[in-house]
């Protein structure tokens, strides 16, 4: 550990400069804002999980919301950044390619196992055991990245402390709605619950590494989704007997494609700002916050599919403990800002990306200061067809769905999704402001 | 877990990307939780 003092004079590499405390405020700022829009979409995209419930493989689901995040992954990139831009980052760091590529194999299996929690426990219970993913990436975070070091014990409490009260807080969530529900809690959802929560949470060791080698999230997800596509078809194809079985199950449930695909890519909006989250605030916080997604999908089954009907009062009161607890430790989290000593640290960090691989120090450097040394580049006719043939999926899959036989307020539905459109609109002007989409 | 962290390449040395990946203990505790991962979703399914 001797070496990791001034790992910048070991390497040659002048010392990492001191960002000034109004620009790391600013980061701080737009990290905490992404890690809340996070939170609101990601919770918006587990609502058609509920097609589970339908009679649907949860292997078919799984693959249908993948192929849904594999357009959205590809689509909205080339439209904000560019496939050259995109190309142009991925020169600076082609190793970053394999970390996407094995993160989005651990998201695929993640993801799978939690729609076996979901069969098996219901999504109210099996939602907070995966979010167990925010301690993990905690722990992740401190052990590989020097997160919170130097953070002092005020910061250390309400990072810790706000992740276990969020924790506690989707406890009392679940026990508050399995109470009201008649479900067989299996050892193995819960396994599968738990473990999807390890998957996760390891998953931010890639994103971690890829934003302090200075990567653009946009650029990240990009070959993220490769990783999750491949392995989500492995998977498929293997548990639904051959290539054959996967294309007549999938056939047959064309009427609710759309809705998986549409899940899909509303878990990307979620996903890229938790992109954002993790490469302004870190894991150890950007994760807790947008893990507030466990809040959105109480709200959502509240609201808009009337779960609280029938509700006694100790389970309605139990539900608004529950999320209070996670609000507050939403703020403590939020309000508990890495200052320059503890930016010194990840810089750190950062320097050991460079020397490991090669990484051209300004480019680390401007991509953890928000900035870009690559110019923006020209759309080029590669970006217009991935927008168009992801549009051209949305729109053939749509044209044949059916809404499914389960209940919705609408009126309410367009209040959450107006909800998450601001959420969206404001943190997308943010984010454009500070760093231009870096 | 970080003796690694010794190594010193000078910026002008051309890196084998793929040989830095294998040798990166951040690679490994991803790798090892994916194939846990995968033998377990064996067992849940």
């Amino acid at each position: 550990m001797g070496q990791l003092s001034s790992p910048a004079e070991a390497s040659g590499a002048p010392r990492p400069a001191l960002l000034a405390p109004e620009r790391v405020r600013a980061l701080q700022r737009v990290g905490v804002l992404c890690g809340i829009a996070a939170g609101a979409w990601l919770g918006a995209a587990e609502v058609p999980t509920k097609l589970v419930t339908t009679g649907l493989s949860p292997v078919l689901i799984s693959f249908a919301m993948v192929a849904g995040v594999f357009l959205g992954r590809w689509s909205l990139p080339a439209m904000v950044r560019g496939t050259s831009g995109i190309r142009a980052d991925i020169v600076e760091a082609p190793h970053l390619v394999i970390w996407a590529i094995i993160a989005g194999c651990l998201w695929s299996v993640a993801n799978t196992l939690t729609i076996f929690a979901i069969r098996d426990l219901g999504l109210s219970v099996a939602f907070p055991l995966w979010n167990t993913n925010g301690i993990i990436g905690i722990l992740w975070g401190v052990l590989f990245f020097r997160e919170l070091h130097h953070a002092g014990w005020r910061r250390w409490g309400a990072v810790c402390g706000g992740a276990l009260v969020i924790f506690l807080g989707g406890m009392l969530l679940a026990r508050a709605s399995s109470s009201q529900i008649a479900s067989h809690v299996a050892l193995r959802g819960i396994a599968a619950a738990l473990g999807a929560g390890v998957l996760w949470g390891t998953m931010y060791i890639p994103y971690r590494k890829a934003y302090l080698s200075g990567m653009n999230p946009l650029s990240f997800v990009s070959f993220f989704t490769i990783g999750e596509l491949g392995m989500m078809t492995a998977l498929a194809v293997a548990y639904m007997g051959g290539f054959h079985n996967l294309y007549r199950q999938l056939t047959a449930a064309e009427d609710v494609l759309f809705w998986l695909l549409a899940a899909g890519f509303v878990w990307v909006i979620g996903d890229i700002f938790q992109q954002y989250a993790v490469k302004y605030i870190g894991v150890s916080r950007g994760i807790p916050i947008s893990n507030s997604n466990q809040l959105w999908g109480l709200v959502w089954g509240a609201v808009a599919f009337g779960e609280f009907r029938g509700w006694q009062h100790g389970a309605i009161a139990g539900a608004i403990w529950g999320s209070v607890l996670m609000a507050a430790g939403l703020a403590a989290i939020s309000f508990s800002v890495a200052d320059n000593s503890e930016y010194l640290k990840w810089a750190e960090a950062a320097e050991r990306e460079h020397r490991r691989y090669g990484i051209d120090i300004e480019f680390v450097r401007s991509g953890m200061q928000g900035r870009s040394t690559n110019p923006p580049q020209r759309r080029t006719w590669l970006d217009w067809v991935l927008v168009a043939a992801a549009t051209g999926a949305f729109v053939w899959t749509g044209a044949r769905a059916h809404w499914p036989s389960i209940a919705l307020d609408g009126t309410a539905a367009l209040v959450l999704l107006g909800l998450c459109l601001a959420l969206l609109v404001a943190c997308a002007a943010t984010l454009w402001k500070v760093t231009r989409f870096n | 877990m970080d003796n690694e962290e010794a190594i010193d390449r000078p910026e002008t040395q051309p890196i084998d990307w793929l040989a830095s990946v294998s040798g990166d203990v951040h690679f490994w505790v991803p790798a090892l939780v994916l194939i846990g991962g995968l033998l377990l979703l064996r067992w849940v399914s």
